[in-house]
């Protein structure tokens, strides 16, 4: 603790103790004490807590790794999704289309997402009407599913799977054939025209 | 072969054998002015840290770190995680304070504010109902285990753990809620095993603290007081004793001696164990034990008390304290910029988060001479009240047509709405690139301005 101890006015407690270490730094010299034993008991402690740990994980791999362990829980989480949400079809979408609870979700999910194209009473303005009996992709809710899953992006469409996720698409869907009937006749069409297309007159490309 | 020293010395740590084993000290009890306003702090910082997650500012508790939602209440202010970076002057500026007030009067922080020196005083009072004073207990460390020690010790360490049982409950408070530590207390630990496993631990490692490690901490573990040397200089305020006016130590009535009559009760009260009179050293933490014990025996013999007192080194050498010093007025300086840095990244804070990406896929689409550009707008609320946003489009040409942001659009407090926003522009409009400015007006006024940029084909 001292900065200028004399070596040469220093009595020392016992023979071995409280000896000068040989180095000097700017006159500074050290005593070479013994280190307190609960700090020395923390040291050996960490030594011996590396050995388990290296053993546990690297030398016999009984546990896994962080990455293995988060890629395992991924697996787990996407396999319990896949088993919750069954198997969609069409007969599926139908029967959800009838849920007043599907239909809630739905809605809001179009309202936010799908409305500022198809227009919030579904009747289309940029994007086509999804209530009436024309379908450009094939008129079926599968159809729908992929459509919405997968965009059209020459159109403008975006793919949405990634962004809204299954559940959401599902419920989507749901509330758009909620405004359809089972069984009734589909035309396809090759395109839709936005009603009054341009606010101005658009000149030829 | 432990031998104890009979007085502290520079040379070694008065709480380290020489054979490295600990030497648990008993401190006596000091009793005075500084040790009575010590007490009454202690009280108010334990009842601040118990009453703030009580106390409820705009519906959330005063502090409540809800790491969780990543939503960091204080003081009636909502933090979101984007806001994290303000963290890095909270932090630095606490940090910087500390610096500034080591430089201006030493270790006040250690001796009267500091979490470990105010629990520590609370487990010292526990030893003095379970165990007696200080005599008292070092008799009791060499009296052989009977019943009565056995209770005593069973007394004092079960006050121990339930006093660190209660701490670590408050502090998680901090960071769950007490509604939710409530229903994890009354749930299976099963439930919450997280939760469980830290308050376990936390309580653990306090009762360690408070029962057997105490001092070490200060002197062997925190770096602050490692910092002591480079941080003070002789014109900050330390806890010291006047060798000009003790020294040569005597007797009352010894001719020529000093006002110190060696009575170690300097030393007997020490926490950590040192003789200030030795000058300043490391291990003091400035509690000022020792000015109440000193000041003490210069009442009763009848002399000015201040032989131990808060000075600056040069005024122990009986120069003025310099306030006024390139130090101080550098940090003085430092302080105000940190400030003002401070309060400007604050002010930038909305209590609405705008975020505007464009919808993946292909950037624009041509249809029928009309250009159409689409985005996701995503509103962030941070008020803990209802708000409803309305959209505007800045900078755009007449022509300029979008829907999706029709009749506002209404977010739940602390909630977050997204909206898909689709622009259109007849082609013969868009001359160039065009840039936007995307405005988001709350119902409370808040206006927040992002750029876009609308792409097409340009016609020449």
């Amino acid at each position: 603790m001292t900065t200028k101890p004399d070596p040469a006015e220093h009595v020392p407690g016992e023979a071995d103790e409280d000896a000068l270490r040989p180095h000097s730094y700017d006159g500074i010299h050290e005593y070479d004490k013994r280190m307190p034993r609960w700090w020395l008991l923390t040291l050996y402690g960490s030594m011996a807590f590396s050995a388990v740990y290296w053993g546990y994980y690297h030398a016999y791999t009984i546990g896994p790794m962080p990455e293995q362990a988060l890629a395992t829980e991924m697996e787990e989480n996407a396999a319990r999704a896949a088993r919750n949400s069954g198997i969609i079809n069409d007969d599926v979408l139908w029967k959800m289309s009838l849920e007043s609870a599907v239909i809630a979700a739905g809605k809001v999910t179009f309202d936010t997402t799908c409305a500022a194209c198809h227009k919030p009473d579904l009747t289309g303005l940029i994007g086509p009407n999804l209530v009436d009996t024309q379908w450009i992709h094939g008129g079926k809710p599968m159809d729908s599913i992929k459509t919405i899953e997968e965009g059209v992006l020459a159109k403008g469409m975006p793919a949405w799977g990634a962004m809204l996720g299954k559940q959401k698409i599902n419920e989507v869907t749901a509330y758009i054939f909620s405004h359809h009937k089972t069984g009734e006749e589909v035309v396809v069409v090759p395109g839709w025209t936005p009603p009054g297309a341009a606010p101005a007159a658009a000149p030829a490309p | 072969m432990t031998s104890l020293p009979s007085r502290p010395s520079l040379e070694s740590v008065t709480t380290i054998n020489d054979d490295g084993s600990r030497r648990f000290i008993h401190p006596a009890t000091a009793r005075g002015r500084f040790s009575h306003w010590r007490t009454i702090f202690a009280v108010a910082l334990t009842a601040i840290y118990v009453a703030l997650p009580w106390i409820k500012i705009n519906g959330n508790p005063a502090l409540f770190l809800d790491v969780a939602n990543r939503q960091f209440h204080y003081f009636g202010l909502t933090f979101l995680g984007q806001d994290i970076w303000i963290g890095f002057f909270v932090l630095s500026g606490l940090g910087f304070c500390l610096f500034y007030v080591t430089a201006l009067l030493g270790r006040v922080w250690c001796g009267w504010a500091c979490p470990q020196t105010v629990f520590l005083d609370i487990a010292r009072r526990i030893d003095g109902w379970c165990e007696g004073d200080a005599t008292a207990r070092r008799r009791l460390d060499r009296a052989p285990w009977t019943v009565g020690k056995t209770v005593r010790r069973f007394a004092k360490h079960g006050l121990y753990g339930l006093f660190s049982f209660l701490l670590t409950h408050v502090l998680l408070s901090y960071f769950v809620s007490l509604p939710r530590l409530y229903a994890m207390m009354t749930h299976a630990p099963g439930e919450n095993w997280g939760a469980f496993v830290f308050v376990f631990l936390l309580t653990a490692a306090l009762w360690f603290d408070l029962a057997w490690f105490r001092e070490q901490f200060c002197i062997v573990l925190c770096p602050y007081g490692r910092l002591q040397s480079a941080l003070i200089d002789s014109d900050s305020l330390v806890v010291g004793y006047d060798t000009k006016r003790g020294e040569p130590r005597g007797r009352k009535g010894t001719e020529g001696a000093g006002d110190c009559v060696d009575c170690l009760r300097c030393v007997q009260v020490c926490p950590t164990g040192i003789d200030i009179r030795q000058g300043l050293q490391m291990e003091c933490i400035g509690c000022t034990a020792c000015i109440d014990a000193c000041d003490t025996v210069m009442t009763k013999i009848k002399r000015p008390t201040g032989l131990i007192r808060y000075d600056s080194r040069r005024g122990f050498e009986g120069k003025p304290t310099r306030w006024l010093r390139p130090r101080t007025l550098l940090y003085t300086g430092l302080a105000l910029l940190g400030a003002i840095a401070l309060t400007a990244a604050t002010s930038t804070l909305k209590p609405v988060a705008v975020n505007l990406t464009r919808v993946t896929g292909i950037p624009y689409v041509v249809e029928g001479g009309v250009v159409r550009n689409q985005f996701l707008v995503r509103l962030q609320n941070k008020r803990n009240a209802t708000v409803t946003f309305r959209l505007e489009i800045i900078d755009g040409p007449a022509s300029l047509h979008w829907t999706g942001s029709e009749g506002g659009v209404t977010v739940t407090p602390l909630g977050e709405e997204m909206r898909t926003i689709v622009l259109t522009l007849p082609r013969a409009d868009l001359k160039a690139e065009l840039p936007l400015r995307f405005r988001v007006i709350s119902s409370d006024g808040t206006i927040v301005d992002k750029p876009g940029t609308f792409l097409g084909p340009i016609m020449p």
